[in-house]
């Protein structure tokens, strides 16, 4: 339980608030490369702010910049796009990558006027199919290259705009217990009364759960019933990734869970999965694959029949910003009271100057995080249940998948049969 | 006091209501059905580092309140010393035995 203050620094994102400083020391996903396929600007919103989101014709570079012109506040997304920067489509005003004036047409040519106005900007760079972004103070820290977007396998990601608070999700992440109880007990029970099997590996009772501080973030562990603390669960478990994401898998999946805030009250949802279960030939896959996924029917209600729906269901019927005034937390929220204290003490430190948790400022080429490999003991079980009781169920290449695996498998046990 | 899941009647509720402190915070709207309990955690809540009495207010702490059996914890964080730990209310300490 928090206090209404407490509540609101912890989900206010824009600029100048507490929240909204430490969250601009990050880099964000913000649209897709192949967004830009027949179009070269965007209006992309993060962090409470309309930014334009451009590609120059000829070099194939990323900038962004704050969508309202500083001259009379009209959309740069409405532009042209140079090799130099971006030019306003209302009266010629020109910007270079940085925000600085290069051009304002019908003025006089005097640079003591185009000095004294610059434009909001960021960076912008290319990973995993997608176009990040970070738009905070400078030195640009480097973007973190963690290792699910740039492992070898073939990759999909599903998205959707939840209307929600990006922390509320966040906590999920840090909660454990809500396994056996969203995917196992009340998924058994939906499929008992709509007439599918669901799956068994999520109904194990948590005997144990574990939470580290550590460099990324917090380090989650559990045991579960039939487990003990040498299975994967526990011996190396899986991170939130601070600030935004979650890192999971198993069976040869690995994936990022990722939660773009948009802004106070709207979130981007991904599920950024890389399939390279061992034993499989990796097919040649020149852009990742990105799909809507569902999480309301035509009725309006819920779409809770697969595991991630469940989630957003639980996420987005707090309300638009979960009121903690009104919350009773038991002893099974540790997880959720430690990162809201990791984010307090991150807001702290920007505010003294420092680089907050997960800041990378050398040159690096992957990132490799910790996550089990036998997840819940499931196995292939996982792999399947990922996939087709998961987001993947609308994922274009799903059956692709599921063949991918199950040649993967078939491959293994045929090794295994040779040896 | 009354523990946040007893019902208060209007005249304990007042005279409760007048025991706190000009504040400046803000509480949930008296209609919540939990206003009770929030009001409970603003007058409660750890407002001091138990280790270098650091104002957790003014040096960014936070203590995050969670139940158990009859307890109230407090999950603190101190902004100031780092200090992280538990600040736990008792009304009455209750110790469960151990099968022996």
């Amino acid at each position: 339980m928090l206090t209404v203050e407490q509540n609101e620094e912890l989900t206010q994102v824009g600029p100048g608030t507490p929240m909204g400083e430490l969250l601009r020391r990050y880099w964000y996903p913000i649209a897709f490369e192949e967004d830009f396929d027949d179009v070269y600007t965007k209006t992309v919103r993060l962090l409470g702010e309309n930014w334009t989101l451009f590609k120059t014709p000829k070099s194939g570079r990323y900038g962004i910049v704050a969508e309202a012109c500083p001259h009379r506040r009209a959309s740069l997304t409405y532009g042209v796009v140079h090799e130099d920067g971006i030019r306003c489509g209302y009266h010629g005003w020109k910007w270079d990558f940085d925000g600085n004036c290069l051009e304002q047409p019908a003025e006089a040519d005097n640079q003591n006027f185009r000095n004294r106005v610059q434009q909001k900007a960021g960076k912008a760079e290319v990973m995993g199919g997608m176009v990040w972004v970070y738009v905070g103070p400078g030195p640009a820290p480097e973007l973190p290259r963690f290792d699910v977007f740039v492992m070898d396998g073939v990759k999909d990601c599903g998205y959707a705009t939840l209307p929600c608070n990006w922390l509320q999700i966040m906590e999920n992440s840090v909660d454990p217990h809500h396994v056996e109880w969203l995917h196992g007990q009340y998924f058994e029970f939906l499929g008992q009364t709509e007439g599918f099997d669901a799956p068994k590996a999520f109904q194990k009772k948590h005997m144990k759960t574990g939470f580290d501080e550590m460099e990324w973030g917090i380090l989650k562990r559990r045991v579960l019933e039939g487990g003990s603390e040498e299975s994967d669960d526990w011996k190396i478990g899986h991170p939130l990734v601070f600030p935004y994401f979650m890192r999971v898998g198993g069976a040869g999946i690995d994936q990022m869970q990722i939660r773009v805030p948009i802004d106070d009250t709207t979130t981007w949802k991904l599920f950024f999965s890389n399939h390279a279960p061992k034993g499989a030939d990796l097919p040649e896959q020149e852009r990742p694959v990105f799909y809507e996924y569902l999480w309301k029917d035509e009725n309006g209600r819920f779409i809770t029949d697969y595991i991630e729906g469940q989630d957003v269901m639980a996420w987005v019927s707090q309300g638009a910003v979960t009121d903690r005034t009104q919350e009773h937390l038991g002893r099974s929220d540790a997880g959720v009271a430690m990162l809201r204290k990791m984010f307090k003490e991150n807001m702290k430190k920007v505010a003294n100057g420092e680089d907050p948790i997960g800041t990378v400022r050398e040159k690096h080429d992957r990132i490799d995080l910790p996550c089990e490999k036998d997840k819940f003991g499931a196995e292939r079980e996982f792999a399947e249940a990922w996939i087709t009781l998961g987001s993947s169920r609308y994922s274009p290449i799903k059956q692709e998948l599921l063949d991918l695996h199950d040649s993967a498998w078939a491959n293994r046990e045929k090794a295994s049969a040779d040896a | 006091m009354p523990t946040p899941d007893e019902t208060l009647d209007s005249v304990e509720r007042t005279r409760i209501m007048a025991e706190l402190p000009p504040d400046p915070h803000r509480l949930p709207a008296r209609g919540e059905w939990f206003a009770g309990d929030a009001e409970r955690h603003l007058l409660d809540r750890p407002k001091f580092c138990p280790m270098c009495a650091g104002d957790l207010e003014v040096d960014g702490g936070i203590a995050t309140e969670y139940w158990t059996g009859d307890t109230r914890n407090f999950m603190t964080w101190c902004g100031d010393c780092g200090w992280f730990g538990e600040v736990v209310r008792f009304d009455m300490v209750t110790i469960t035995e151990e099968e022996h």
